[in-house]
């Protein structure tokens, strides 16, 4: 007998095998349960946004009085000159 | 697709735990006997046959319906067991052939040898072989899967699987014949 037609004869009789029975239904759901994404709580999360815009509010009004106060060098160049008098 | 699979993998993806639950439970022996292929160690196998299940859940939306639920669930399996093979790579560890099942079986007729003691020389057999070599006999041998089917479960073309199953089988006799097998089990006649 070839070694293959031997190794073949004995998975014949391999394929018979009983293989264990776990019974694994109630760990995988804990395992399901344990690695499923928790839901997004939403309190965090609003006081969160709600510091930004408050934030953000504060930072553009900032910005708006800083750009009034603002003189461009460029309009310095083309505006009149005050008269000055030299003597 | 069978009805009862298609209502409990809708109810699964509606959130219904006991639906999945029964998935499980119809499904958990073939899949186990699959991953017995991978490993013999009892602890080891219920880790990875609740890996699959875990994993399955997870990847329900991207089943389509167009194959039995037992054949999507085999191929998690199968890609499952050889991440196994490869994660042990690493730690190589020398599969010995049960010696005292080799006497034991010497003098005995082929068709009274335990299919238990067939099962675990084959696969410390097969353990010898490098990783895709031996993926592709544990399942032609032990499942009596067919080249396309190993093709489909691994993503692989089936030109590699038919050339990895032709290497390998030269290389499961040359070790066959090193071991005297035939031999030990009384086959030579």
């Amino acid at each position: 007998m070839d070694a293959l037609e031997g190794l073949a004869k004995l998975a014949r009789r391999a394929r018979e095998e009983q293989t264990p029975v776990f019974g694994v239904a109630d760990a995988v759901r804990l395992r399901i349960r344990s690695a499923a994404p928790q839901p997004i709580t939403l309190i965090p999360l609003g006081v969160f946004g709600g510091m930004s815009a408050v934030a953000a509010s504060i930072f553009v009004i900032l910005a708006v009085e800083l750009w009034n106060y603002m003189v461009s060098p460029v309009m310095e160049l083309v505006a009149p000159l005050p008269e000055i008098p030299l003597w | 697709m069978e009805n009862a699979d298609w209502l409990d993998v809708t109810a699964s993806l509606n959130g219904e735990e006991e639906a999945y639950a029964r998935l499980v439970r119809r499904y958990e022996q073939p899949i186990t006997g699959l991953l017995w292929r991978f490993t013999r160690d009892p602890a080891q196998c219920e880790e990875l046959v609740q890996q699959v299940f875990v994993e399955a859940y997870f990847s329900l939306k991207t089943y389509r319906g167009d194959a039995p639920l037992l054949h999507w669930l085999r191929r998690i399996a199968t890609r499952t067991g050889y991440r196994f093979w490869r994660a042990r790579a690493k730690e190589p560890v020398e599969a010995a052939l049960p010696e005292d099942f080799l006497e034991q079986v010497e003098a005995v007729d082929d068709d009274e040898i335990d299919p238990a003691e067939a099962a675990a020389v084959l696969h410390a057999l097969l353990a010898r072989l490098p990783d895709d070599d031996r993926l592709v006999l544990t399942l032609m041998y032990f499942e009596d899967v067919g080249t396309k089917d190993i093709a489909e479960r691994m993503g692989w073309s089936r030109a590699k699987v038919k050339t990895q199953a032709l290497r390998a089988r030269r290389k499961i006799r040359e070790i066959a014949e090193r071991e005297r097998l035939l031999e030990k089990l009384g086959w030579t006649r």
